[in-house]
Protein backbone atom coordinates (compact mmCIF):
# COMPACT_ATOMS: atom_id res chain seq x y z
CA UNK A 1 0.00 0.00 0.00
CA UNK A 2 2.47 2.06 1.15
CA UNK A 3 4.87 2.06 -2.06
CA UNK A 4 2.56 3.87 -4.37
CA UNK A 5 1.21 7.34 -3.22
CA UNK A 6 -2.15 6.84 -4.48
CA UNK A 7 -2.96 4.30 -2.58
CA UNK A 8 -1.91 5.92 0.17
CA UNK A 9 -4.17 8.98 -0.88
CA UNK A 10 -6.68 6.53 -1.95
CA UNK A 11 -6.65 4.57 1.76
CA UNK A 12 -6.64 8.49 4.00
CA UNK A 13 -9.66 9.36 1.24
CA UNK A 14 -11.40 6.11 2.17
CA UNK A 15 -11.02 6.66 5.73
CA UNK A 16 -12.49 10.01 6.15
CA UNK A 17 -15.47 8.96 4.04
CA UNK A 18 -16.09 5.76 6.71
CA UNK A 19 -15.37 8.53 9.50
CA UNK A 20 -18.14 10.45 8.29
CA UNK A 21 -20.16 7.77 7.34
CA UNK A 22 -20.09 6.69 11.36
CA UNK A 23 -20.49 10.60 12.62
CA UNK A 24 -23.25 11.07 10.30
CA UNK A 25 -25.98 10.16 13.52
CA UNK A 26 -24.41 12.30 15.89
CA UNK A 27 -26.55 14.86 17.59
CA UNK A 28 -25.31 18.66 17.22
CA UNK A 29 -24.00 20.25 20.35
CA UNK A 30 -23.98 24.01 19.92
CA UNK A 31 -21.19 26.39 21.71
CA UNK A 32 -22.39 30.11 21.48
CA UNK A 33 -21.62 33.21 24.47
CA UNK A 34 -23.82 35.00 26.23
CA UNK A 35 -23.50 37.74 28.68
CA UNK A 36 -21.83 36.53 31.81
CA UNK A 37 -20.02 33.66 29.65
CA UNK A 38 -20.43 30.66 27.30
CA UNK A 39 -23.11 28.07 26.89
CA UNK A 40 -22.97 24.35 25.41
CA UNK A 41 -25.82 22.69 24.98
CA UNK A 42 -27.17 19.25 22.90
CA UNK A 43 -29.63 16.50 22.94
CA UNK A 44 -27.94 13.10 24.16
CA UNK A 45 -29.45 9.97 23.69
CA UNK A 46 -26.84 8.55 26.06
CA UNK A 47 -24.84 10.58 28.41
CA UNK A 48 -21.52 12.02 26.99
CA UNK A 49 -21.77 15.50 25.36
CA UNK A 50 -20.44 17.87 27.21
CA UNK A 51 -17.95 18.05 30.12
CA UNK A 52 -15.84 20.14 32.06
CA UNK A 53 -12.10 20.26 30.84
CA UNK A 54 -10.66 22.77 33.35
CA UNK A 55 -11.48 25.85 35.27
CA UNK A 56 -12.09 27.79 32.21
CA UNK A 57 -12.59 25.37 29.72
CA UNK A 58 -15.19 23.04 29.01
CA UNK A 59 -15.92 21.17 25.68
CA UNK A 60 -18.84 18.79 24.08
CA UNK A 61 -18.73 16.27 21.89
CA UNK A 62 -20.43 13.96 19.49
CA UNK A 63 -19.16 10.30 18.22
CA UNK A 64 -18.15 6.84 19.78
CA UNK A 65 -17.95 7.59 23.19
CA UNK A 66 -15.17 5.15 23.97
CA UNK A 67 -13.05 7.74 21.49
CA UNK A 68 -14.99 10.51 23.15
CA UNK A 69 -13.69 9.43 26.56
CA UNK A 70 -9.90 8.58 25.42
CA UNK A 71 -9.90 12.55 23.83
CA UNK A 72 -11.59 14.00 27.34
CA UNK A 73 -9.10 12.29 29.25
CA UNK A 74 -5.71 13.44 26.91
CA UNK A 75 -7.15 16.74 27.55
CA UNK A 76 -7.82 16.26 30.97
CA UNK A 77 -4.35 15.00 31.93
CA UNK A 78 -2.54 17.40 29.69
CA UNK A 79 -4.42 20.35 31.34
CA UNK A 80 -3.87 19.18 34.72
CA UNK A 81 -0.14 18.67 34.52
CA UNK A 82 0.30 22.34 32.54
CA UNK A 83 -1.86 24.04 35.47
CA UNK A 84 -0.05 21.96 38.16
CA UNK A 85 3.62 22.91 36.58
CA UNK A 86 3.07 26.27 35.43
CA UNK A 87 -0.48 27.94 36.27
CA UNK A 88 -3.82 27.62 35.78
CA UNK A 89 -3.15 30.76 33.35
CA UNK A 90 -0.74 28.68 30.97
CA UNK A 91 -3.60 26.34 30.75
CA UNK A 92 -4.87 27.18 27.34
CA UNK A 93 -7.45 25.50 24.80
CA UNK A 94 -4.99 26.67 21.75
CA UNK A 95 -1.73 25.16 23.55
CA UNK A 96 -3.91 22.15 24.35
CA UNK A 97 -4.68 21.45 20.61
CA UNK A 98 -1.76 22.55 18.51
CA UNK A 99 1.07 21.49 20.98
CA UNK A 100 -1.15 18.35 22.14
CA UNK A 101 -4.14 16.68 21.20
CA UNK A 102 -4.18 18.08 17.31
CA UNK A 103 -0.86 16.64 15.97
CA UNK A 104 -1.60 13.44 17.53
CA UNK A 105 -5.14 13.25 15.65
CA UNK A 106 -3.79 14.12 12.90
CA UNK A 107 -1.08 11.17 13.40
CA UNK A 108 -3.07 8.80 14.37
CA UNK A 109 -5.53 9.22 11.38
CA UNK A 110 -2.55 9.28 8.97
CA UNK A 111 -1.01 5.99 9.92
CA UNK A 112 -3.99 4.20 7.87
CA UNK A 113 -3.52 0.83 10.00
CA UNK A 114 -4.64 2.02 12.82
CA UNK A 115 -8.04 2.70 13.92
CA UNK A 116 -9.14 6.13 13.62
CA UNK A 117 -11.01 8.45 16.19
CA UNK A 118 -14.57 8.64 15.48
CA UNK A 119 -15.41 11.76 17.32
CA UNK A 120 -15.57 15.37 16.72
CA UNK A 121 -14.72 18.02 19.65
CA UNK A 122 -16.31 21.61 20.40
CA UNK A 123 -14.35 23.31 23.32
CA UNK A 124 -14.64 26.70 24.73
CA UNK A 125 -12.61 28.76 26.43
CA UNK A 126 -13.56 32.03 28.92
CA UNK A 127 -9.97 34.62 28.39
CA UNK A 128 -8.91 36.35 31.49
CA UNK A 129 -10.26 38.79 29.69
CA UNK A 130 -13.70 37.36 29.85
CA UNK A 131 -14.25 36.71 26.59
CA UNK A 132 -15.52 33.40 25.40
CA UNK A 133 -13.18 31.61 22.59
CA UNK A 134 -14.11 28.85 20.49
CA UNK A 135 -12.80 25.90 18.85
CA UNK A 136 -13.62 23.16 16.53
CA UNK A 137 -11.56 19.63 16.31
CA UNK A 138 -11.98 17.50 13.55
CA UNK A 139 -11.22 13.83 13.92
CA UNK A 140 -8.56 14.02 11.16
CA UNK A 141 -6.51 16.98 13.90
CA UNK A 142 -7.66 19.73 12.06
CA UNK A 143 -8.83 22.83 14.07
CA UNK A 144 -10.98 25.61 13.70
CA UNK A 145 -11.63 28.81 16.06
CA UNK A 146 -14.79 30.44 16.36
CA UNK A 147 -15.67 34.32 18.46
CA UNK A 148 -19.11 34.34 17.79
CA UNK A 149 -19.83 30.44 18.86
CA UNK A 150 -20.04 27.45 17.05
CA UNK A 151 -21.87 23.90 16.46
CA UNK A 152 -20.81 20.19 15.73
CA UNK A 153 -23.11 17.37 14.19
CA UNK A 154 -22.93 14.55 12.20
CA UNK A 155 -24.91 15.95 9.11
CA UNK A 156 -22.93 18.71 7.27
CA UNK A 157 -25.86 20.26 5.96
CA UNK A 158 -27.06 20.86 9.78
CA UNK A 159 -23.51 22.22 10.62
CA UNK A 160 -23.58 24.36 8.38
CA UNK A 161 -27.32 25.58 8.85
CA UNK A 162 -26.77 26.36 12.69
CA UNK A 163 -23.54 27.84 11.85
CA UNK A 164 -24.74 30.28 9.39
CA UNK A 165 -27.72 31.40 12.20
CA UNK A 166 -24.72 31.58 15.01
CA UNK A 167 -22.74 33.87 13.15
CA UNK A 168 -26.34 36.02 12.74
CA UNK A 169 -27.59 36.08 16.11
CA UNK A 170 -26.40 38.78 18.55
CA UNK A 171 -25.94 35.52 21.49
CA UNK A 172 -22.90 37.56 23.64
CA UNK A 173 -25.62 40.33 24.41
CA UNK A 174 -28.09 37.46 25.49
CA UNK A 175 -29.37 36.26 28.67
CA UNK A 176 -28.48 32.50 29.90
CA UNK A 177 -32.56 32.07 29.45
CA UNK A 178 -32.36 33.98 26.23
CA UNK A 179 -29.16 31.93 24.93
CA UNK A 180 -31.00 29.12 26.13
CA UNK A 181 -34.01 29.53 23.86
CA UNK A 182 -32.22 30.91 21.27
CA UNK A 183 -29.50 27.80 20.76
CA UNK A 184 -32.11 25.16 21.34
CA UNK A 185 -34.64 27.06 18.25
CA UNK A 186 -31.08 26.88 16.16
CA UNK A 187 -30.67 23.18 17.19
CA UNK A 188 -34.24 22.50 16.03
CA UNK A 189 -34.15 24.45 13.05
CA UNK A 190 -30.82 23.33 11.79
CA UNK A 191 -32.25 19.67 12.13
CA UNK A 192 -35.19 20.61 9.86
CA UNK A 193 -33.06 22.60 7.08
CA UNK A 194 -30.48 19.79 6.79
CA UNK A 195 -33.60 17.37 6.25
CA UNK A 196 -35.11 19.46 3.57
CA UNK A 197 -32.20 19.99 1.97
CA UNK A 198 -31.36 16.32 1.71
CA UNK A 199 -34.45 15.42 0.70
CA UNK A 200 -34.69 18.18 -1.82
CA UNK A 201 -30.97 17.00 -2.97
CA UNK A 202 -32.31 13.10 -3.80
CA UNK A 203 -35.79 14.52 -5.15
CA UNK A 204 -37.90 12.56 -2.60
CA UNK A 205 -39.72 13.06 0.78
CA UNK A 206 -37.74 12.80 3.51
CA UNK A 207 -39.56 10.38 5.39
CA UNK A 208 -37.40 10.32 8.46
CA UNK A 209 -37.89 13.69 10.13
CA UNK A 210 -35.81 15.12 12.61
CA UNK A 211 -37.75 15.25 15.87
CA UNK A 212 -39.31 18.74 16.56
CA UNK A 213 -37.94 20.44 19.96
CA UNK A 214 -41.00 19.17 22.07
CA UNK A 215 -40.39 16.06 20.71
CA UNK A 216 -36.62 16.20 21.53
CA UNK A 217 -37.31 16.97 25.10
CA UNK A 218 -39.57 13.91 25.60
CA UNK A 219 -36.98 11.43 23.88
CA UNK A 220 -33.85 12.58 25.47
CA UNK A 221 -32.69 14.78 27.86
CA UNK A 222 -30.94 17.79 27.36
CA UNK A 223 -27.00 17.98 28.32
CA UNK A 224 -26.74 22.00 28.65
CA UNK A 225 -23.68 23.68 31.23
CA UNK A 226 -22.08 27.21 31.45
CA UNK A 227 -18.75 28.49 31.88
CA UNK A 228 -19.72 31.44 33.85
CA UNK A 229 -17.48 34.87 34.46
CA UNK A 230 -19.58 36.14 37.32
CA UNK A 231 -18.17 33.67 40.26
CA UNK A 232 -15.38 33.95 42.84
CA UNK A 233 -14.40 30.97 42.44
CA UNK A 234 -11.50 29.47 39.92
CA UNK A 235 -13.99 26.93 38.30
CA UNK A 236 -16.28 28.59 36.06
CA UNK A 237 -18.16 25.48 35.00
CA UNK A 238 -21.44 25.25 35.99
CA UNK A 239 -24.27 22.39 34.49
CA UNK A 240 -27.77 24.12 34.14
CA UNK A 241 -29.61 22.39 37.10
CA UNK A 242 -32.76 20.60 36.62
CA UNK A 243 -35.03 23.19 37.48
CA UNK A 244 -33.79 25.72 34.47
CA UNK A 245 -34.09 22.76 32.22
CA UNK A 246 -37.75 22.16 33.13
CA UNK A 247 -38.24 25.95 32.84
CA UNK A 248 -37.09 25.13 29.49
CA UNK A 249 -39.22 22.76 28.25
CA UNK A 250 -42.12 24.46 29.82
CA UNK A 251 -41.13 27.43 27.47
CA UNK A 252 -40.87 25.31 24.83
CA UNK A 253 -44.31 23.29 25.47
CA UNK A 254 -46.18 26.79 26.07
CA UNK A 255 -44.70 27.94 22.46
CA UNK B 1 -11.31 -0.69 34.49
CA UNK B 2 -10.60 -0.89 38.03
CA UNK B 3 -7.92 -3.62 39.03
CA UNK B 4 -5.26 -4.58 41.73
CA UNK B 5 -2.50 -3.80 39.21
CA UNK B 6 -3.37 -0.52 37.33
CA UNK B 7 -3.07 3.05 39.00
CA UNK B 8 -6.66 4.33 40.57
CA UNK B 9 -8.90 5.83 38.29
CA UNK B 10 -8.70 10.00 38.68
CA UNK B 11 -5.63 10.03 41.08
CA UNK B 12 -3.81 13.12 40.18
CA UNK B 13 -1.06 12.46 42.38
CA UNK B 14 -0.46 9.01 40.42
CA UNK B 15 -0.43 11.18 37.16
CA UNK B 16 1.79 13.73 38.73
CA UNK B 17 4.34 10.42 39.46
CA UNK B 18 4.08 8.97 36.01
CA UNK B 19 5.14 12.25 34.43
CA UNK B 20 8.48 12.05 36.26
CA UNK B 21 7.14 14.57 39.06
CA UNK B 22 8.67 14.05 42.87
CA UNK B 23 7.17 14.81 45.84
CA UNK B 24 9.33 14.81 48.72
CA UNK B 25 13.20 14.69 48.12
CA UNK B 26 15.12 13.58 51.52
CA UNK B 27 18.54 14.79 51.88
CA UNK B 28 20.39 12.11 52.80
CA UNK B 29 23.58 13.86 53.98
CA UNK B 30 21.75 16.27 55.90
CA UNK B 31 22.43 16.33 59.79
CA UNK B 32 20.78 17.81 62.62
CA UNK B 33 23.32 20.35 62.80
CA UNK B 34 23.27 21.84 59.28
CA UNK B 35 19.67 22.27 59.00
CA UNK B 36 19.00 25.22 57.14
CA UNK B 37 16.22 27.70 58.99
CA UNK B 38 12.99 27.21 57.27
CA UNK B 39 9.98 29.76 57.20
CA UNK B 40 7.15 27.90 60.12
CA UNK B 41 5.61 28.42 62.84
CA UNK B 42 2.11 29.52 63.27
CA UNK B 43 -1.50 29.44 64.96
CA UNK B 44 -4.01 28.00 62.86
CA UNK B 45 -7.45 27.06 63.91
CA UNK B 46 -11.16 25.39 63.26
CA UNK B 47 -14.45 24.99 65.11
CA UNK B 48 -17.74 24.32 64.53
CA UNK B 49 -20.38 26.74 64.62
CA UNK B 50 -24.15 26.69 63.97
CA UNK B 51 -23.94 27.17 60.13
CA UNK B 52 -20.53 25.24 59.47
CA UNK B 53 -17.07 25.55 60.20
CA UNK B 54 -15.09 28.32 60.70
CA UNK B 55 -11.14 28.32 59.80
CA UNK B 56 -9.02 30.82 60.51
CA UNK B 57 -4.79 31.39 60.84
CA UNK B 58 -2.39 34.52 61.45
CA UNK B 59 -0.21 35.38 58.58
CA UNK B 60 3.04 35.44 60.23
CA UNK B 61 6.00 33.51 58.48
CA UNK B 62 9.19 32.67 60.74
CA UNK B 63 12.46 31.71 60.38
CA UNK B 64 14.59 30.81 63.78
CA UNK B 65 13.72 34.35 65.63
CA UNK B 66 13.27 36.48 61.89
CA UNK B 67 9.91 37.13 60.65
CA UNK B 68 10.49 36.64 56.83
CA UNK B 69 6.84 37.64 56.06
CA UNK B 70 3.46 39.46 57.55
CA UNK B 71 1.06 38.16 54.37
CA UNK B 72 1.14 34.74 54.43
CA UNK B 73 -1.87 33.14 53.53
CA UNK B 74 -2.06 30.05 55.80
CA UNK B 75 -6.09 28.92 54.64
CA UNK B 76 -5.79 27.65 51.32
CA UNK B 77 -9.10 26.59 49.29
CA UNK B 78 -8.51 23.22 48.27
CA UNK B 79 -11.91 22.48 46.56
CA UNK B 80 -15.20 24.94 46.93
CA UNK B 81 -16.09 23.14 49.83
CA UNK B 82 -12.59 22.00 51.24
CA UNK B 83 -10.31 24.13 53.06
CA UNK B 84 -6.66 23.44 54.19
CA UNK B 85 -4.88 25.53 57.20
CA UNK B 86 -1.34 24.87 57.31
CA UNK B 87 1.60 24.87 59.91
CA UNK B 88 4.82 23.91 59.60
CA UNK B 89 6.84 24.16 56.33
CA UNK B 90 5.62 26.46 53.91
CA UNK B 91 6.90 25.33 50.98
CA UNK B 92 6.21 21.64 51.64
CA UNK B 93 2.49 22.95 52.94
CA UNK B 94 1.73 25.37 49.62
CA UNK B 95 3.01 22.38 47.69
CA UNK B 96 1.02 19.84 49.53
CA UNK B 97 -2.15 22.46 49.28
CA UNK B 98 -1.47 22.06 45.24
CA UNK B 99 -1.37 18.82 44.64
CA UNK B 100 -5.01 18.10 46.48
CA UNK B 101 -6.08 21.10 44.73
CA UNK B 102 -5.51 19.65 41.29
CA UNK B 103 -5.92 15.77 43.00
CA UNK B 104 -9.93 16.73 43.77
CA UNK B 105 -10.52 18.63 40.98
CA UNK B 106 -8.98 15.94 38.37
CA UNK B 107 -10.75 13.56 40.48
CA UNK B 108 -14.47 15.19 39.90
CA UNK B 109 -13.87 16.19 36.31
CA UNK B 110 -12.12 12.53 35.22
CA UNK B 111 -14.65 10.51 37.14
CA UNK B 112 -17.60 13.02 37.19
CA UNK B 113 -18.85 12.74 40.95
CA UNK B 114 -16.84 14.50 43.34
CA UNK B 115 -14.65 12.87 45.54
CA UNK B 116 -16.11 11.62 49.01
CA UNK B 117 -14.97 13.06 52.05
CA UNK B 118 -13.29 10.41 53.81
CA UNK B 119 -11.65 9.98 50.40
CA UNK B 120 -10.15 13.58 51.01
CA UNK B 121 -9.16 13.34 54.38
CA UNK B 122 -7.39 10.36 53.42
CA UNK B 123 -5.81 11.97 50.22
CA UNK B 124 -4.04 14.50 52.83
CA UNK B 125 -3.00 11.83 54.85
CA UNK B 126 -1.08 9.86 52.10
CA UNK B 127 0.80 12.93 50.80
CA UNK B 128 1.89 13.79 54.43
CA UNK B 129 3.41 9.86 54.68
CA UNK B 130 5.13 10.48 51.31
CA UNK B 131 6.59 13.75 53.41
CA UNK B 132 7.64 11.06 56.62
CA UNK B 133 11.34 11.24 55.21
CA UNK B 134 11.58 15.37 54.87
CA UNK B 135 9.89 15.56 58.29
CA UNK B 136 12.08 13.64 60.42
CA UNK B 137 15.19 15.35 58.72
CA UNK B 138 13.54 18.55 60.17
CA UNK B 139 13.08 20.38 57.10
CA UNK B 140 9.23 19.44 55.77
CA UNK B 141 7.05 19.62 58.65
CA UNK B 142 3.70 19.87 58.12
CA UNK B 143 1.08 19.89 60.28
CA UNK B 144 -2.25 20.42 58.81
CA UNK B 145 -5.74 20.76 59.67
CA UNK B 146 -8.00 19.53 56.83
CA UNK B 147 -11.85 21.13 57.10
CA UNK B 148 -14.58 20.31 54.49
CA UNK B 149 -18.58 20.34 54.04
CA UNK B 150 -19.40 16.52 52.93
CA UNK B 151 -22.65 16.60 50.80
CA UNK B 152 -23.51 13.41 51.18
CA UNK B 153 -24.25 13.63 55.61
CA UNK B 154 -24.84 17.30 54.80
CA UNK B 155 -22.62 17.87 57.70
CA UNK B 156 -19.31 20.21 57.65
CA UNK B 157 -16.01 18.29 58.87
CA UNK B 158 -12.78 19.11 60.75
CA UNK B 159 -9.82 16.62 60.34
CA UNK B 160 -5.68 17.02 62.03
CA UNK B 161 -3.44 14.92 61.37
CA UNK B 162 -0.06 14.20 62.55
CA UNK B 163 3.58 14.51 61.26
CA UNK B 164 3.32 10.70 59.97
CA UNK B 165 0.11 11.19 57.95
CA UNK B 166 -2.49 9.98 61.42
CA UNK B 167 -6.01 11.80 60.50
CA UNK B 168 -8.16 12.56 63.53
CA UNK B 169 -11.64 14.23 63.22
CA UNK B 170 -12.89 16.30 65.98
CA UNK B 171 -16.34 17.40 66.49
CA UNK B 172 -15.46 20.11 67.72
CA UNK B 173 -11.95 22.33 67.94
CA UNK B 174 -8.73 22.33 66.96
CA UNK B 175 -5.86 24.29 66.84
CA UNK B 176 -2.13 23.38 65.57
CA UNK B 177 1.27 25.58 65.09
CA UNK B 178 3.40 26.56 67.80
CA UNK B 179 0.72 29.09 69.04
CA UNK B 180 -1.71 26.49 69.55
CA UNK B 181 -0.96 25.36 73.00
CA UNK B 182 -1.86 29.43 74.36
CA UNK B 183 -5.40 28.91 72.46
CA UNK B 184 -6.57 25.36 72.60
CA UNK B 185 -7.38 25.39 76.53
CA UNK B 186 -9.70 29.05 75.95
CA UNK B 187 -11.04 26.79 72.91
CA UNK B 188 -12.09 24.12 75.76
CA UNK B 189 -13.37 26.03 77.72
CA UNK B 190 -15.56 28.21 75.81
CA UNK B 191 -17.07 24.88 74.88
CA UNK B 192 -17.70 23.80 77.81
CA UNK B 193 -18.34 26.97 80.27
CA UNK B 194 -18.79 29.69 78.05
CA UNK B 195 -22.30 31.32 77.01
CA UNK B 196 -22.68 28.99 74.34
CA UNK B 197 -21.20 26.03 73.10
CA UNK B 198 -19.25 26.82 70.03
CA UNK B 199 -21.57 24.48 67.74
CA UNK B 200 -24.64 26.80 68.67
CA UNK B 201 -22.82 30.08 68.19
CA UNK B 202 -23.86 32.16 64.84
CA UNK B 203 -21.36 32.85 62.06
CA UNK B 204 -20.82 36.52 63.76
CA UNK B 205 -19.51 35.23 67.01
CA UNK B 206 -17.61 32.33 65.54
CA UNK B 207 -15.44 35.16 63.91
CA UNK B 208 -15.73 37.42 66.79
CA UNK B 209 -14.30 34.34 68.89
CA UNK B 210 -11.71 33.54 66.35
CA UNK B 211 -9.71 36.85 66.00
CA UNK B 212 -9.84 36.82 69.78
CA UNK B 213 -8.28 33.64 69.95
CA UNK B 214 -5.36 34.48 67.44
CA UNK B 215 -4.94 37.80 69.05
CA UNK B 216 -4.34 35.73 72.58
CA UNK B 217 -1.93 33.47 70.61
CA UNK B 218 0.00 36.41 68.97
CA UNK B 219 0.30 37.92 72.59
CA UNK B 220 2.16 34.98 73.66
CA UNK B 221 4.04 33.52 70.65
CA UNK B 222 6.61 35.13 68.91
CA UNK B 223 5.78 32.98 65.93
CA UNK B 224 1.97 34.23 65.44
CA UNK B 225 1.34 37.54 63.98
CA UNK B 226 -0.80 40.01 65.54
CA UNK B 227 -3.14 42.25 63.03
CA UNK B 228 -2.21 45.72 61.93
CA UNK B 229 -5.43 47.67 61.32
CA UNK B 230 -3.32 50.31 60.65
CA UNK B 231 -1.86 48.56 57.46
CA UNK B 232 -5.13 46.54 56.47
CA UNK B 233 -3.56 43.42 58.16
CA UNK B 234 -5.78 41.26 59.58
CA UNK B 235 -6.08 37.32 59.95
CA UNK B 236 -7.57 35.14 57.82
CA UNK B 237 -10.85 34.24 58.39
CA UNK B 238 -13.11 31.69 56.03
CA UNK B 239 -16.03 29.68 56.57
CA UNK B 240 -17.73 26.67 54.92
CA UNK B 241 -21.04 25.90 54.91
CA UNK B 242 -23.30 23.58 52.43
CA UNK B 243 -22.95 26.66 50.30
CA UNK B 244 -18.98 26.27 49.77
CA UNK B 245 -15.85 28.30 51.19
CA UNK B 246 -16.20 32.07 51.78
CA UNK B 247 -13.28 33.96 52.84
CA UNK B 248 -14.62 37.47 55.07
CA UNK B 249 -13.15 39.85 53.36
CA UNK B 250 -10.71 42.88 54.88
CA UNK B 251 -13.39 45.27 55.33
CA UNK B 252 -15.67 42.44 57.00
CA UNK B 253 -12.86 41.49 59.27
CA UNK B 254 -11.50 45.49 60.11
CA UNK B 255 -14.91 45.65 60.94
CA UNK B 256 -15.27 42.95 63.25
CA UNK B 257 -11.58 44.18 64.36
CA UNK B 258 -13.21 47.37 66.26
CA UNK B 259 -16.05 45.71 67.62
CA UNK B 260 -14.52 42.45 68.77
CA UNK B 261 -10.77 43.25 69.95
CA UNK B 262 -11.27 46.77 71.92
CA UNK B 263 -12.60 46.29 75.58
CA UNK B 264 -16.42 47.21 74.98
Amino acid sequence: MFEEPFRWMEAISTRHSYVREKLKKGQPVLGVPYNEGALLMGFAPQAGKVFEVYDRIAMGALGHPADVERLRMSLLDMAHLEGFNRSAQDVTIARLLQFGIAPALKQNFEEVMRAPYLAQLLLVEITPKNEALFYRLNYDGFWETFKKGCVIAGDPRAMASIEKEIDNTPFATYSLEEALDAACGLWARGLLAAAEEAASDNGEKKEDAPPALKEAFERWPLEAAVLCHKTERPSLYRPLTAGEIDALKNRVAGA
Amino acid sequence: MISSDAPPPGDFFDLLKRSGYRFASPLPLAQADHRPKMPEATTVLAFHFRGGVIVAGDRRATAGNSIMYDRCDKVIPIDRYSLMAIAGVPATAFEMARILSHNFEYYRRSQMQRMSTEGKIRALSKLLKENVGMALQGVGAVSPIFATFDLATGKPSISFYDLLGAEFKVLTHTATGSGSPMIRGILEHENLWGAKALEQRSEDEAATLALRLLATAAQFDSATGGARPEDNLFPVLAVITENGYRFLGDDEIAALYKTSITRG
